[in-house]
């Protein structure tokens, strides 16, 4: 690496104080999941990470999460906005109410849902004269994984928002654009990087969620059963290995997932520059 | 296309931005609202366009009353101050954007855009920018294509809203040349914003001078400076020296020194008289109609020379504009005492427009 003369002092410690840290939290714990599922073998961890069972359950773990995080990225823009633009009476409450997913317990969120969610509760009472069961069905997951993710999109593109030049939607306006022109053509590119941003947490937090899935999921094997649930199955019967099999499988593919996103992020900010 | 503004009010809250402003513009008029900040002239400016509804008082395109007409619809280009561009679009895009939002069946195809646009960047003598983002762009660039965006859709009227507030100096004067040339070649209705007098002077074919949501004066750039109706125009079209003293029998009085006021009209009292800078003589004798004072500042500004004296009847100081030329001539001293013969003197009385104009001898009204 050149060195360079920069007003900014302390590269070389920061970076290595940077790079400490991460090893510590990140790098070598999950190297630890990597060599302990090397101990399989490669036929043994093929056998492991693609075994029916296994693959429903990613097909649910991820199907899930991306649908979860998708809804967020629609309606946390819209909270997003009406936070913004609009004010009305109880504004700091809804703000402060948008955070709670993240104070609460997931397992108490996962309680709550289910309980409002099955058949006989608040919610669920509506949808099964429809035919529509939520509590322990996938669909129940989609609920409880866009319950934990809401407050991502809604922080990343608020601060965005609020920064928004209004002189764009005036220019727009002058140069003959309607409300829809202004907000599709005007707007939403300006938002774009940052619903990327939040839907990529979204998901990242959606794709790890345990606690308050086991709880609305009802765990039926093939059909609401989680990857992360799998990897608490195999170790509470004392199968490390394949547990951190399960484990690496789920990280590389999010880690791929990841990077598509921040691509696709890096894009819509290229545009610009 | 003309613009006539009827009795227009505007409030926001408690403070009242515009108060009763009433105001044509001919069609193909270049006009500057000119005045400090917060005296209501982009309040005025958004009105005009429609980003802002008045609270009383009508607005009339051609004749045709336009107060309740969207912004949209009113063909009204908007020039902002900070260019308002979009950040993610190419300079193409930017300038093409208002005809690819027209209704599907008023969108010209795709090759009457591109010709288009390729036109206005070379009425803007930027063409070669075109695929360019505007955050690539200096800021005289980004202005002269915002006006290319606005121009984009043929507008009936141009609104400019202190289009060369954020550029620096020697750009703002090259681009306002630019601009009034623009409008001699292209004859569209334009308004425009500013705080910025020689700006207003040098650009405009009318001036409108606003001052806490009134109209002060409107009139050409040289009716304005020459025969300012309020203080307040005096004041806000240059710099000025305040002498206070009284009028009696015809004649100005201030300190010591009595000076006629030859032809005037006699209004008994106590006066404030305002000269320029440029219009006080610095004499090394007495004379008539003269006031002693001891130089205290001298300051080389380009082509003129500043003088700050102090008056010896320590009643204030007094700032004198020389040219280089007859500096150089008298040879000024510091901490020299001379003598200050103002040659213009003028009163207003209680907001009235009377002027008395000494030397010359005249009474004008205006």
């Amino acid at each position: 690496m050149l060195k360079r003369h920069s007003v900014l002092p302390g590269f070389s410690i920061t970076l290595g104080f940077t790079l400490t840290y991460l090893s510590l939290i990140v790098l070598i714990p999950l190297s630890a999941t990597f060599l302990k599922s090397a101990t399989l073998g490669w036929d043994g961890f093929w056998a492991v990470v693609t075994a029916p069972r296994v693959l429903a359950s990613y097909k649910l773990t991820f199907g899930a999460a991306l649908t979860g995080a998708t809804i967020n990225a629609v309606f946390g823009l819209l909270v997003a906005w009406i936070l913004v633009r609009y004010d009305f009476f109880g504004k700091k409450l809804v703000d402060a109410l948008v955070d709670l997913p993240f104070a609460l317990p997931t397992a108490v969120a996962g309680i709550a849902l289910a309980t409002i969610y099955s058949s006989k509760g608040w919610i669920g009472l509506f949808f099964a004269p429809l035919g529509i069961k939520i509590a322990h069905t996938p669909l129940g997951i989609v609920v409880a994984l866009t319950f934990i993710g809401l407050p991502f999109v809604v922080r990343t593109v608020q601060p965005v928002l609020e920064a928004f030049d209004t002189e764009l939607e005036e220019a727009a306006a002058s140069l003959g654009a309607n409300r829809s022109q202004t907000f599709r053509k005007v707007i939403l590119p300006t938002l774009l990087p940052a619903i990327l941003t939040g839907f990529a947490l979204a998901f990242a937090r959606a794709v790890g969620e345990y606690g308050s899935v086991i709880f609305i999921a009802g765990n039926i094997p093939m059909v609401s059963e989680i990857t992360p649930l799998l990897i608490v199955t195999k170790l509470e019967q004392y199968d490390y290995a394949g547990a951190t099999a399960l484990a690496v499988s789920m990280l590389v593919v999010s880690f791929g997932l990841l990077l598509a996103i921040n691509g696709l992020q890096r894009w819509t900010e290229m545009r610009r520059a | 296309m003309s613009i006539e503004i009827k009795n227009v009010e505007k409030s926001f809250g408690r403070f009242k931005a515009l108060k009763n402003i009433s105001l044509d513009i001919a069609g193909g008029e270049l006009v500057a609202l000119l005045g400090p900040s917060g005296c209501g002239k982009t309040t005025l400016l958004r009105i005009i366009a429609g980003l802002e509804a008045p609270d009383a008082g009508s607005i009339l395109f051609h004749g045709e009353d336009a107060t309740h007409r969207h912004v949209r619809d009113r063909q009204v280009g908007f020039v902002f101050q900070h260019y308002a561009l979009f950040r993610h679009m190419t300079v193409f895009e930017n300038v093409a954007f208002g005809l690819r939002v027209r209704p599907r069946r008023k969108r010209p195809p795709e090759s009457v855009v591109r010709q288009k646009v390729h036109d206005l960047l070379n009425l803007v003598q930027l063409d070669w920018l075109a695929e360019r983002y505007p955050d690539q762009l200096s800021g005289g660039q980004r202005q002269r294509i915002a006006l290319a965006r606005a121009l984009a859709v043929e507008p009936q009227v141009l609104l400019l809203d202190e289009p060369f507030g954020a550029l620096d100096a020697k750009v703002r004067k090259d681009l306002r040349r630019w601009l009034r040339r623009l409008h001699d070649e292209l004859h569209v209705t334009s308004v425009f914003v500013t705080h910025d007098q020689e700006e207003a002077l040098e650009v405009a074919d009318r001036v409108v001078v606003l001052n806490e949501g009134r109209i002060e004066q409107i009139g050409a750039p040289h009716e304005v400076y020459d025969h300012p109706a309020t203080p307040f125009v005096y004041q806000f079209l240059g710099d000025v020296n305040l002498f206070h003293g009284r009028v009696h029998d015809g004649h100005a009085r201030i300190g010591e020194t009595e000076v006629e006021l030859a032809g005037g009209p006699d209004h008994p009292g106590s006066a404030v008289f305002y000269v320029r800078p440029h219009e006080i003589e610095i004499l090394r004798d007495r004379g008539t109609g003269t006031i002693a004072a001891k130089i205290s500042d001298i300051r080389p500004l380009g082509a003129t020379v500043r003088i700050e004296l102090e008056r010896t009847d320590g009643r204030g100081l007094v700032e004198v504009e020389l040219t280089r030329d007859r500096f150089a001539n008298k040879g000024f001293l510091h901490g020299e005492s001379v003598y200050l013969q103002p040659k213009r003197l003028r009163t207003f009385d209680h907001n009235s427009t009377l002027e008395n104009t000494i030397g010359s001898g005249q009474f004008i009204a205006s």
